[in-house]
């Protein structure tokens, strides 16, 4: 039992630290502390960045590329990028379809596609949810013909998002209708530039344009692009929402906003009241404990031993303090969190708030968005199922 | 960054596990609190096992340990919802040794972790609530020692307690001082409290004392940070044993022809109860690793860890007694004395508002488990 970091931990988070200080852009950071809108461009910077640096992929093993990184170097890492104000990195890649890539692709899938993600080069989507298979994913209906060389796929997939920046997807399809739903599904990638490919935007009650649905109308898909066997596609997918269980919970951006949300609290005078400083000081006990959480999971994966089986918290609690500390902001503008003015929502603005602080034309926007986090990746409710399971058998 | 147990670690945990399934069983424990609830027995068994001295050095004969290993005995005695305030030992035991003069921590401590003397924390009074620096206990000067004069509530096990450490003002600023139940002056009322232990309205009038700090108020605070990490850890160990008991009545109860364990919205709940056990364990281990950090990043873990376990025992006793249906508000069945035992453990240093408001006004610009 020991809550301290080795001295070489330290030095590592310091070096860390350092870096980013000198190469994170001040215009991307300054967005990011005060919830602005990030470009596409913003986005693609920092990943480049990265990337040139060989950190795109920063939980990579070394045999592709990556720093090979222990669980609490990556912590450090996520920790260190998140308080400086570096955007989140676009998970799509490097988090969520390399792994699978690694570890169910071919050679030649391995040098075909690792490197784009792992330079930033090229933008990747999520094709999972479909209309009618939200909580039930097994149940997806987009269906991959297999036509000698080619899959011939057809169907829709949706809350793709950023798909409109997207340059390939990963998709779940249905290429067997025989057994149980999840023993047909296969993992395939996609060129979204292939003819047939339609992306639609949906817009979001905050007005952002953030997901979008994708069509599939007979996209000729070369058989090269199948992950792994077919029919194993839901195997890779699980494999995929297993990996990087911590971050999900996002302990170390909800640190970042707790200083956002007492910097708001006190400029509007709602620290003086004790009521809402208790709200805050609830916040401050949740992220605490959710940084505990964390660590011991981190813990327990580096120490060799069975990691903790509280994914499953993780995913409810960090979801919950994201939509908390996002409540708490607003409600500490007061009045002022509601004129909606979209232009003072990016930097560079110099129109006169009502008011006269811009920093708040965000809160409400980000409020409302932040419904999301207990609806995807599981919904919350689909979540305590799980962790029901684990207790109560 | 290290949330393992040592083999030694282990090996305790295992010997007091032992010790709580084989010699401290449901009905031994009825018995004991149907005799008053203070059983010298019990004890000196748990002095037998050496944990009366966990905190106490080798020298002065105790094992010398520190917090991870007290907060490994807690859970395991909250498992077994035992009676006897081991915490109050570990307390002794620290300020004692942390502050007493020579003579003092030869005749006390070496009884101590022996178990022959039981030394407890008499710190509450009736106006405080739960506040330290309120005190109106007083202390004067008697020739070459002092005498103490005021009342003091809730002492554990009081009545049975060999001696007290006792905060009282001295030239207006709060002293610690032990004092001997046996010395003239002392009365002691005892009565049992809700979750069926023992403790005393000690009355004090110009009794003998000795001085054990003069600035007593920062050593008194850490006695409670301790007091308050026993209890964080005694209550994980309370809601695990709470929790298991509720999740094997759900497994076996049947209603509607199907165990009631099938039904979601009773498994949402018990999802909501692990989460709070888990979040609870965390900041349980949180307050044990603080213990030793510089004073005021102790007491702002201390109050930030109480105020999570405040709100996680409310929830999985209250939970627990609601899932078991009727049987759950008996006294036959054992889950309602784990509720009460939570409920007692979120009243004892400090209470969930009470620590919420210590929060609140420690709060700094940033805030994490570093900061």
């Amino acid at each position: 039992m020991d809550l301290s970091f080795t001295p070489e931990e330290q030095k590592f988070r310091e070096d860390i630290r350092a870096w980013v200080k000198e190469n994170l852009p001040p215009e991307i950071s300054h967005k990011v502390h005060n919830a602005l809108e990030l470009t596409r461009d913003d986005m693609q910077r920092w990943a480049k960045i990265l990337g040139k640096k060989g950190w795109l992929g920063y939980g990579w093993p070394k045999e592709f590329g990556g720093p090979g990184w222990t669980a609490i170097e990556k912590h450090l890492f996520e920790e260190e990028t998140a308080l400086a104000g570096a955007p989140r990195i676009v998970p799509f890649g490097p988090v969520m379809v390399a792994p699978v890539i690694q570890a169910f692709g071919n050679a030649e899938q391995h040098k075909r596609f690792l490197p784009g993600i792992a330079s930033g080069e090229v933008w990747w989507s999520q094709g999972y949810s479909e209309p009618g298979s939200g909580s039930d994913l097994a149940s997806i209906k987009t269906k991959a013909e297999r036509k000698g060389d080619k899959y011939i796929v057809n169907g829709q997939k949706t809350w793709t998002t950023l798909g409109q920046y997207g340059e390939w997807i990963f998709c779940l399809v249905r290429t067997s209708s025989e057994g149980k739903p999840q023993t047909g599904i296969s993992f395939l990638l996609i060129d979204m530039k292939s003819p047939g490919v339609t992306v639609r935007p949906i817009k979001l009650l905050d007005g952002s344009h953030e997901v979008n649905e994708v069509w599939f109308d007979n996209v000729e898909v070369p058989a090269e692009n199948l992950i792994g066997e077919e029919n194993k596609g839901w195997t890779y997918a699980k494999h995929l929402l297993s990996h990087e269980r911590t971050n999900i919970a996002d302990v170390n951006r909800a640190k970042r906003e707790l200083e956002r949300l007492k910097r708001i609290a006190k400029r509007e005078g709602a620290w003086d009241d004790m009521r809402f400083r208790d709200e805050i000081a609830k916040l401050e006990v949740d992220v605490v404990a959710l940084e505990m959480l964390v660590l011991r999971v981190l813990s327990a994966s580096s120490s060799g031993k069975n990691p903790l089986d509280i994914a499953g918290l993780l995913k409810i609690k960090g979801s919950e303090i994201q939509q908390r500390y996002s409540e708490l902001m607003m409600l500490a503008g007061g009045a002022y969190s509601l004129p909606l003015i979209r232009e003072a929502m990016a930097a560079g603005w110099q129109g006169n708030f009502p008011g006269g602080h811009p920093e708040l034309a965000p809160l409400a926007s980000t409020y409302f968005n932040m419904r999301k986090t207990t609806i995807y990746g599981g919904s919350n409710e689909v979540q305590r199922n799980i962790v029901a399971q684990t207790v109560l058998g | 960054m290290d949330f393992n147990f040592s083999d030694d670690q282990q090996q305790l945990r295992d010997a007091v596990a032992k010790w709580v399934e084989k010699g401290y069983g449901f009905e031994r424990r009825r018995q004991i609190e149907a005799a008053g609830g203070f059983s010298r027995e019990a004890w000196d068994e748990l002095a037998e096992l050496g944990l009366g001295g966990l905190y106490i050095p080798e020298d002065e004969g105790g094992l010398g340990m520190g917090a991870t290993e007290g907060m490994v005995v807690m859970e395991e005695l909250g498992r077994g919802i035992v009676l006897e305030p081991l915490a109050q030992s570990f307390i002794a035991g620290a300020v004692i040794a942390g502050h007493a003069d020579q003579d003092t921590k030869d005749s006390w401590l070496p009884r101590i972790a022996g178990g022959q003397a039981l030394v407890v924390l008499a710190h509450q009074e009736r106006k405080a609530r739960y506040r330290l620096d309120v005190c109106e206990a007083t202390a004067a000067k008697a020739g070459t020692g002092w005498t103490v004069t005021g009342s003091k509530g809730l002492v554990p096990a009081g009545d049975e307690a060999d001696a007290f450490i006792v905060p009282a003002k001295a030239d207006g600023k709060i002293a610690l001082f032990l004092v001997e139940r046996a010395s003239d002056g002392v009365q002691a009322r005892g009565y049992g409290t809700q979750d069926g232990s023992r403790a005393a309205e000690v009355v004090i009038d110009k009794a003998a004392a000795s001085l054990i700090a003069s600035d007593g108020l920062p050593v008194l605070e850490h006695a409670v940070d301790i007091g308050i990490a026993a209890s964080c850890a005694e209550a994980v160990g309370v809601m695990d044993k709470t929790l298991a008991i509720t999740v094997e009545y759900m497994n076996t109860r049947k209603q509607f022809g199907v165990a009631i364990a099938s039904f979601q919205a009773l498994r949402h709940r018990v999802a909501d109860m692990k989460m709070q056990l888990e979040l609870a364990r965390s900041m349980s281990y949180y307050a044990s690793l603080k213990l030793n950090a510089p004073a005021a990043e102790r007491r702002q873990a201390a109050a930030r860890a109480k105020y999570q376990l405040g709100v996680s025992m409310r929830f999985v006793g209250q939970q627990a007694v609601q899932l078991h249906g009727g049987i759950g508000v008996t006294d036959e069945y054992i889950v309602s004395h784990y509720f009460k035992k939570l409920t007692q453990l979120e009243m004892t240093f400090g209470d969930t508002l009470h620590h919420l408001g210590e929060v609140s006004s420690r709060m700094q610009e940033s805030a994490g488990v570093f900061a």
